[in-house]
């Protein structure tokens, strides 16, 4: 009998003090990107062979001190989001709190060699002693790979910026803060356009921000953002320019009998994703992953709990700040499995038409080159076999909040703090058939 | 019981959270602020309900306008002596009759349906440092009641409070900004009312542990405040430390 099968690619970030923050494929998987709170930007890229090596190291944003409102700018990277490749260069654009930068990624193997008024080491020459001149000519050198910053566009978020997200059309994107959302055209810095305001006039009133956005995979008028209240709107930028009247809502209504003092809390939704087709919308609070219909509002099609016996665990949870995590989710290329992260290096899969899912750990002690992932399962009670484990020994600091998947293939990507995890099914790795969970223990 | 206890724990970690936030690097988070606000005022709701809910005897009448802990302008309590188990229609209506005009309908809403729940009351001197402490954490008690309901109603003040209530602003009144110099203000990053919320807190506390405090403003017998006093005394030292945290500031 098969199980999961997994090959296994491992990659520590570059300063091991500095956590990853943020994972992104390209649009072709061919180039994985990952951010950290350091600021850098690392870009593996995938070799002949299926691993994926790094390709480029880059300081993408440094600490800033905005000394008006003596206020520090974090260098963390919030958000990565690749553009679409149309030659042999790469386009990226990283964000921190306050601004966003579209990077070019390029590569030079070849140098000029040859000036008539410079030596090698680019001292000027004496000119009295250049006697005749030459052509500076192309030679090969090692492969160079360069980062440069094209566009930077900042000073247009009063708050923090949670989201980018670029648009079908490859001209404009969206990026978000907690009660804004700004239109960007790619090549204008300087202005942008406001697209969603939540903010009231009188803060006090404030009772929701928003937490993630994202424009429609195909239909570039569309874009989705979600609050703090659990809420989720789809937007039309055709009906009005100003989109804080949402086309549709989508809600589900709590059940009032579990109520709890973090009720609200948990029902923050801490990431948007729209599926490849573009039909429905995968989104994640903090105990849940719920997969709504774009024709449906009120309430999702599917809903899968990603760790519900913490449940009973939330005041601690609150306590030691793990309340607020902000775990993310993905969709697989075919939109059959939805992924999400949890504690204890623990990330899960669901598989859609099945309802079987899977609880995996992305840990140096459990993976080893080319091993195969065991099923790992949380008990409340006794453990019943020995890969069990207590949801009392869960390692709460030990979290998978980012996670991604590759745009057509069954490759995965994990982030646990400052480690890099690589997954690809062995069985299937183009990802045709869907990932195989056979013999799972449905938790 | 537990659940008071516990209500007021939240409340001191909420509060030492959003105290933690000015100082944290990158600036004030609004998304979480936002919500430990939310838990804030869950708790609270939940806390003072019962103490609203509570039957108890107090000579004492003590009207109270508002439940917004942060007006400054201290209001008085409802009386305790109005609060029966027998009378809670009455009682409702009393709590319209009084300053009708500047009640929220929702704490209306939040006491009425709870003392239907009651099905007995519990007196005893435990019960009565809680209340007295939801006493002085309001900021203007001045009777510690001396009953309160018993803890299922815990569940119907949350049903009710929680779910019924509309949005508890953090309310700022001018006067009770106390230290904002380091807030930023205007457009940018408007997040003074949760600075004002930690001073409000903070004086509230202090005031809560300090033997010579104030009663608050003005306008108080003191009959009971000195045994209010060491009773919340008695009551906090056996609580989370947070709240001697905040009380530092």
């Amino acid at each position: 009998s098969r199980d999961f099968a997994v090959g296994f690619n491992f990659h520590s970030h570059p300063n091991s003090a500095d956590v990853i923050s943020t994972v992104e494929f390209s649009q072709s998987g061919e180039f994985l990107a990952t951010g950290d709170k350091g600021g850098r930007v690392v870009i593996f890229q995938r070799e002949p062979q299926g691993e994926y090596n790094v390709y480029s190291t880059f300081q993408s944003h440094d600490p800033e001190f905005d000394y008006l409102k003596s206020l520090e700018i974090e260098e963390k990277i919030n958000k990565i989001r690749w553009l679409p490749q149309l030659h042999s260069a790469l386009f990226l654009l990283t964000t921190n709190d306050k601004t966003i930068k579209l990077w070019k990624v390029s590569e030079r193997d070849k140098q000029p060699e040859g000036y008539n008024l410079k030596d090698e080491e680019g001292r000027v020459k004496d000119i009295s002693k250049i006697t005749s001149l030459q052509v500076p000519v192309l030679r090969p050198m090692d492969l160079l790979v360069e980062a440069s910053p094209r566009r930077v566009f900042s000073n247009a978020h009063a708050y923090h910026i949670n989201s980018i997200s670029i648009n079908s059309d490859c001209e404009t994107y969206l990026s978000a803060d907690d009660l804004r959302i700004n239109l960007w055209n790619l090549s204008i810095t300087d202005r942008s356009f406001n697209i969603v305001d939540l903010k009231p006039d009188n803060m006090e009133d404030l009772t929701e921000v928003i937490t993630v956005a994202e424009f429609h995979p195909h239909h570039c008028h569309l874009l989705a953002f979600s609050s703090s209240t659990g809420t989720t709107r789809l937007c039309d930028m055709r009906s009005r320019a100003l989109c804080d009247q949402h086309a549709k809502l989508f809600e589900e209504a709590v059940d009032p009998a579990s109520r709890s003092f973090f009720s609200e809390l948990i029902s923050s939704v801490s990431d948007v994703k729209f599926s490849h087709s573009g039909r429905y919308l995968l989104t994640r609070d903090y105990l849940s992953a719920k997969v709504w219909d774009l024709n449906m509002e009120k309430k999702p099609v599917e809903t899968y709990q990603v760790h519900d016996y913490l449940r009973s665990k939330l005041c601690t949870l609150y306590e030691s700040d793990c309340i607020f995590d902000k775990f993310e989710c993905a969709w697989n290329g075919t939109d059959s499995v939805i992924m999400t992260g949890a504690y204890n290096n623990f990330f899960r899969m669901f598989d859609r038409a099945s309802r079987r899912d899977v609880t995996l750990e992305a840990s140096r002690e459990v993976c080893k080159r080319r091993a195969v992932l065991r099923p790992r399962r949380v008990c409340i009670g006794r453990k019943r076999r020995e890969s069990d484990i207590c949801v009392d020994s869960l390692d709460f600091r030990k979290k998978v909040l980012h996670t991604a998947w590759h745009p057509t293939d069954n490759i995965i990507a994990i982030a646990a703090r400052n480690n890099l995890y690589i997954f690809q099914d062995r069985h299937s790795p183009s990802g045709h058939h869907g990932m195989n969970v056979n013999e799972l223990d449905i938790f | 019981m537990e659940y008071k206890v516990e209500a007021h724990r939240i409340m001191s970690i909420s509060l030492g959270k959003i105290y933690n936030s000015r100082v944290q690097r990158g600036g004030i988070k609004l998304h979480k602020n936002l919500l430990v606000s939310l838990v804030l005022r869950s708790a609270r709701q939940v806390y003072l309900s019962d103490y609203y809910a509570g039957v108890c005897l107090n000579a004492q009448h003590i009207e109270a306008k508002e439940w917004e802990l942060m007006d400054a302008d201290r209001e008085k309590l409802i009386p305790a002596s109005e609060r029966h188990v027998g009378a809670e229609d009455g009682r409702a209506s009393r709590l319209q009759e009084k300053d009708g005009d500047s009640l929220d309908p929702s704490d209306v809403a939040v006491t009425s349906p709870v003392s239907p729940a009651i099905s007995e009351t519990q007196c005893g001197s435990s019960d009565c440092e809680t209340d007295a402490d939801a006493a002085v954490t309001e900021g203007d008690s001045r009777q510690p009641p001396k009953d309160h309901a018993c803890s299922h109603r815990k569940r119907s003040a949350e049903e009710t409070g929680v779910s019924e209530t509309p949005v508890k602003r953090t309310k700022v009144t001018p006067n009770a900004i106390v230290a904002n110099n380091e807030i930023e203000e205007g457009e940018e990053m408007d997040t003074s009312n949760v600075s004002n919320l930690i001073t409000i807190f903070g004086s509230g506390f202090s005031g809560l542990l300090s033997k010579d405090s104030a009663k608050s403003e003005s306008e108080t017998d003191d009959s009971d405040s000195g045994s209010g006093q060491i009773c919340c005394e008695q009551m906090l030292k056996n609580l989370n430390p947070w709240t001697t945290a905040i009380v530092a500031f």
